[in-house]
């Protein structure tokens, strides 16, 4: 038997939003000379523009590290960044699945915060060695006795071993990556076995193909070997093994404990699903690693152009995004009101505003998105099932027998004192308590039942008003449930306006349906002529609010020295009302069509 | 032939909503005008040159050339006339603040040729006034009026202003009322706007945030209470209650014979401004001292906003135009503002003059605008006028985005 290498070491870093992950990681890079200072964009590992200015990693990335320990030995550390959201929450378990350790790390004067935990509890799950680093001490606002005391009570960790460290001015690094080499156990794995890689991400590069990022559990891999993904018993040739040095370098095999990337031309990223395992087609391996779970889109909305000659540069937006991103479904659909456009699937809210963001930012296109949907299931008369991801689609109330909503299992971790709070929510969200336990003296685990459509509306900004921030939140899908439903339309100077509508819970109809109206009349700006906004259900008119006819649109003064400004006044404004939505004579503003989100029940 | 306008940058102090370039004499060198003059001199002899055929009307704004004493007032004119020799039938303008009019300035002024006097009113109500930053009371105001007629000014024009903060109807009409009771000539009625940069703009849009107080009580200001002297915000008036002020006043005017002939001005029949009918209609404009913008076959350019480098670039020979505010104007731009001008004038843009200019028939050139409206009643063409319906000229601002 031939054990993996024992100077190997796989870890990954988990740390709350703007407590100095990349910082630490870019300092960690620095040390160990894996690229040198000039070669360093600012934060290596968030290389996305969005995610620099969001300060949160959404696609994540993997480094490979050498370092020459005190005790004389080179060795090699993998470390396999995370991104940090729930959306996101089975590519993080799959991401820690292929470490051994993890450093947490907590801001010293912020404390433990909530993202933090769910991801130290996915850490926990898998088994991991924590280390727990108390970052920022250098600000002279630091307190690192009361956060390791927080680290004891809400984690249950032992503190006392933290480590003091500033990733902004360099404190503590090397002793972060002795420990490193000391705590964190070498990877098991035999590379004897039959081969047994886990996926933890894949990217789609134009030559290349689909790119699978690996950590090998057990066997070897290299260029040449007949790879068998397991959950669809697809094989490809390995065209390309290597490591992340930190840009992709080819090597001549990777062994057992190793991460790195396999490449095998693959056409679709599809085919490379996070989370599966590649194992060797002519040696396979008798079952695959546990854990894996095909990505299902769980929200979703219409993706418009403002301009109608855009649709097909969307469409190739969208193609391209997809190439690395298997998640993201769409498909075309239209809309009386907006024209041509799609209708795309998401994990989940962060994941659509993300690739909504990327999607104007990157590709330059100027968009109109719908409010979010889930999929409901509407039994007819005629027997038939359909699924409806698009509200405006829902069949005639005549032609239905019964909706069904999804339900998500959830489970929020709180701290004690907001229990209360966050009952009060799920009970006006529509959930059903499961289950309720101490994780330690001053924090809960709740679980729920909750219908999706509650979560995708407004759910998360509650969770975190309510309980200042403290609550995390995970769920999964558990299935479909009947439920009383019915569809509000909204009508602007009379016209329906179909990327309006929305499906909603028969007992909070009335109030949505008229905050919807009183919201719009905020929204839309007044026009030469007077627009009445009506809400209703069927035919019934359940609200009506009026936008006034506009009275004063002028500048008062205007002689030679304002001329050109007013000119410029008056291109600005055109170029204003070029992004609304032009729906019979009214012009809607984009935010309109997600103003019921914003909606408090 | 252009028309001159020359800009005094001084004020007593200057008001909270202007956004005009002014020094406030309070917290200035009484040198400083001396500066200007020497600097204006300087520039005046320069430009001569694009003048000539003379200039077709003279506007002395600012600021508030009244601030200016008597000998720098007689210096002022003395040069003017000097450069650009006027007729006595042309019009020469002088703006100015009650409080800063004596009579020996009155008569001085018409003495030496000035034949119109604007007048900045902007209320009778001396607690609107004070909110908004003015240093005058309405009793100076009423002595400015007796002063300037008595000096012989037949011509005069007195500057309103509607939605003041805490301004009602009522408060609205007894200003107008009393405004109409002197007979003026002219009327010009502002609507208030908050120009950014200024500290009434501060208190009311501060920080840029449309969420801010000073935005929600514009949109709600008729459900709230209006706070005064106890320190709190005065509500603005809303956008429906401007309007109401508007026409009630286009209303009241009408009835005393005055033509709303622009959107923001009124005048007994044969009494227009001549020299902004120019601006509205096109012509060319000299613009002189710091601040000054001219316009001249296409090409636009403005005067630093600085009293001292504004004199020591003209004395060191050197152009004192603010290099970033030069524009050479497109064709196309020129059109826009044609239209957008003009549309602000009851007898609209002038076909012919349109077709002269600029080689083609505006219904052709905005083909599709007019097509987009064909259905409506906003345009009117009658005779040699392409003219907005007077209906919409004070929502006009969306309409005349068509043509930029």
């Amino acid at each position: 038997m031939a054990q993996a290498s024992q100077r190997i070491r796989n870890f990954s870093i988990i740390a709350h939003i703007d407590h100095g992950k990349s910082t630490l990681a870019d300092r960690l890079i620095e040390y160990t000379g894996a690229l040198t200072k000039r070669e360093m964009e600012a934060q290596v590992l968030d290389s996305m523009d969005l995610e620099r200015e969001r300060g949160i990693t959404i696609k994540l990335q993997a480094v490979r590290l050498s370092y020459q320990a005190q005790d004389g030995e080179v060795y090699e550390l993998n470390l396999i960044d995370t991104p940090g959201h729930v959306d996101f929450t089975y590519e993080v378990s799959r991401s820690l699945a292929a470490c051994e350790g993890a450093l947490l790390v907590v801001d010293s004067v912020q404390g433990i915060e909530a993202q933090t935990l769910a991801n130290v509890y996915l850490a926990l799950e898998n088994n991991l060695e924590l280390i727990s680093v108390i970052n920022k001490i250098d600000l002279p606002s630091a307190e690192p006795e009361r956060v390791k005391q927080e680290i004891e009570d809400v984690i249950g960790l032992d503190a006392s071993e933290a480590i003091l460290a500033s990733a902004k001015t360099g404190i503590g690094i090397e002793e972060i990556l002795e420990r490193i080499v000391t705590m964190v156990p070498p990877p098991q794995g035999d590379d004897e076995e039959p081969l047994k890689a886990l996926i933890f991400d894949s990217k789609f590069d134009a030559y290349k193909g689909a790119i699978s990022y690996v950590r090998i559990v057990e066997g070897r891999v290299a260029k040449g070997t007949r790879m068998q993904m397991m959950s669809t018993g697809k094989s490809f040739e390995v065209t390309e093994v290597g490591v992340f040095a930190p840009s992709m370098r080819i090597v001549d095999e990777l062994k057992a404990g190793q991460v790195g990337f396999i490449a095998a031309s693959i056409k679709n990223v599809k085919d490379t699903q996070v989370g599966d395992t590649i194992t060797d087609a002519d040696n396979p391996a008798a079952e695959a690693l546990p854990g894996y779970r095909k990505a299902t889109p769980m929200v979703f909305c219409g993706l418009y152009t403002v301009e109608a000659s855009d649709y097909n540069k969307l469409r190739d937006s969208l193609e391209k995004l997809h190439l690395n991103d298997a998640s993201l479904i769409f498909e075309p659909e239209t809309s009386v009101a907006l024209g041509f456009g799609f209708r795309c699937g998401f994990l989940g809210l962060l994941h659509m505003e993300i690739i909504q963001e990327r999607l104007e930012r990157e590709y330059d296109l100027n968009l109109i998105t719908t409010a979010p949907s889930v999929i409901y299931k509407v039994n007819t008369v005629q027997g038939e099932v359909l699924s409806i991801d698009n509200p405006s689609n829902l069949p005639k109330v005549d032609q239905i027998v019964s909706i069904e909503e999804p339900i998500v299992k959830a489970t929020i971790l709180v701290p004690s004192e907001y229990v209360g709070a966050i009952m009060e929510l799920n009970q006006e969200k529509r959930g059903a308590y499961c289950n309720m336990d101490y994780v330690s003296t001053s924090r809960v685990r709740l679980t729920y039942e909750l219908p999706l459509s509650e979560i995708v509306f407004d759910y998360f900004d509650q969770l975190k008003s309510r309980t200042k921030g403290y609550a995390s939140l995970d769920y999964e899908l558990s299935g479909y449930k009947e439920t009383d439903l019915v569809k509000i339309d909204i009508l602007l100077n009379g016209e329906m306006v179909d990327a309006l509508s929305f499906i909603v819970h028969r007992a909070k109809s009335y109030n949505r349906g008229r905050k919807l109206v009183e919201k719009l009349r905020g929204i839309i700006p007044r026009h030469m002529f007077e627009i009445p906004i009506q809400s209703v259900i069927g035919s019934r008119v359940i609200a009506r609010e009026t936008v006034n006819a506009m009275r004063k649109d002028v500048l008062s003064k205007c002689y030679g020295g304002d001329i050109s400004r007013k000119r410029k006044l008056l291109e600005k404004q055109k170029a204003g009302k070029k992004r609304m939505k032009q729906v019979g004579n009214v012009e809607i503003p984009q935010d309109a069509f997600m103003a019921v989100l914003q909606i408090e029940d | 032939m252009p028309s001159l306008y020359v800009h005094v940058p001084f004020c007593l102090q200057k008001c909270d909503y202007c956004g005009f370039y002014s020094h406030s004499l309070n917290n200035s060198s009484p040198d400083l005008i001396s500066v200007y003059l020497e600097g204006l001199e300087i520039e005046m002899a320069k430009r001569q040159k694009d003048t000539p055929q003379g200039v077709s009307s003279l506007f002395i704004g600012g600021g508030t050339p009244t601030v200016l004493s008597e000998r720098q007032l007689e210096g002022l004119l003395g040069m003017i006339q000097r450069y650009f020799p006027m007729n006595p039938e042309v019009e020469q303008t002088m703006e100015g603040n009650p409080g800063t009019i004596t009579m020996e300035k009155a008569r001085l002024i018409r003495d030496l040729g000035i034949n119109r006097f604007s007048l900045g009113i902007q209320s009778f109500d001396d607690d609107l006034l004070c909110g908004v930053g003015r240093v005058h009371t309405a009793a100076q105001a009423r002595e400015a009026i007796a002063r300037l007629r008595s000096a012989g000014f037949e011509n005069l024009n007195l500057d309103l202003m509607f939605g003041l903060p805490g301004q009602g109807l009522r408060a609205w009409q007894a200003s107008l009322e009393e405004a109409l009771s002197y007979s003026p000539e002219h009327l010009s009625l502002y609507g208030l706007m908050l120009e950014e940069g200024t500290p009434l703009f501060e208190q009311y849009e501060g920080g840029n945030d449309t969420n801010t107080k000073g935005a929600y009580l514009r949109k709600q200001s008729f459900q709230l209470e209006q706070k005064g002297k106890d320190g709190c915000l005065k509500t603005l008036p809303s956008e429906d209650q401007q309007a109401e002020m508007h026409e009630w006043a286009v209303r009241r005017l009408g009835l005393e014979g005055y033509r709303n002939y622009e959107t923001s001005n009124f005048a007994l029949p044969g009494y227009e401004c001549r020299h902004n009918l120019g601006y509205w209609r096109g012509a060319d404009y000299l613009g002189m001292g710091p601040g000054g913008v001219s316009c001249l076959n296409r090409v636009r350019w403005k005067n630093i906003e600085d009293v001292c480098a504004y004199k020591n670039l003209l004395s060191e020979g050197k152009s004192p135009i603010d290099e970033t505010g030069q524009e050479v104007l497109s064709l196309q731009e020129c059109m826009a503002e044609r239209m957008i001008l003009g549309l602000r004038l009851e007898a609209g843009v002038h076909l012919k003059e349109f077709e002269i200019d600029f080689g083609t028939d505006l219904r052709d050139i905005y083909r599709s605008v007019l097509e987009r409206y064909k259905d409506t009643d906003i345009f009117i063409v009658e005779g040699d006028y392409f003219r907005l319906n007077p209906r919409y000229s004070f929502v006009a601002n969306s309409i005349l985005q068509e043509f930029v």
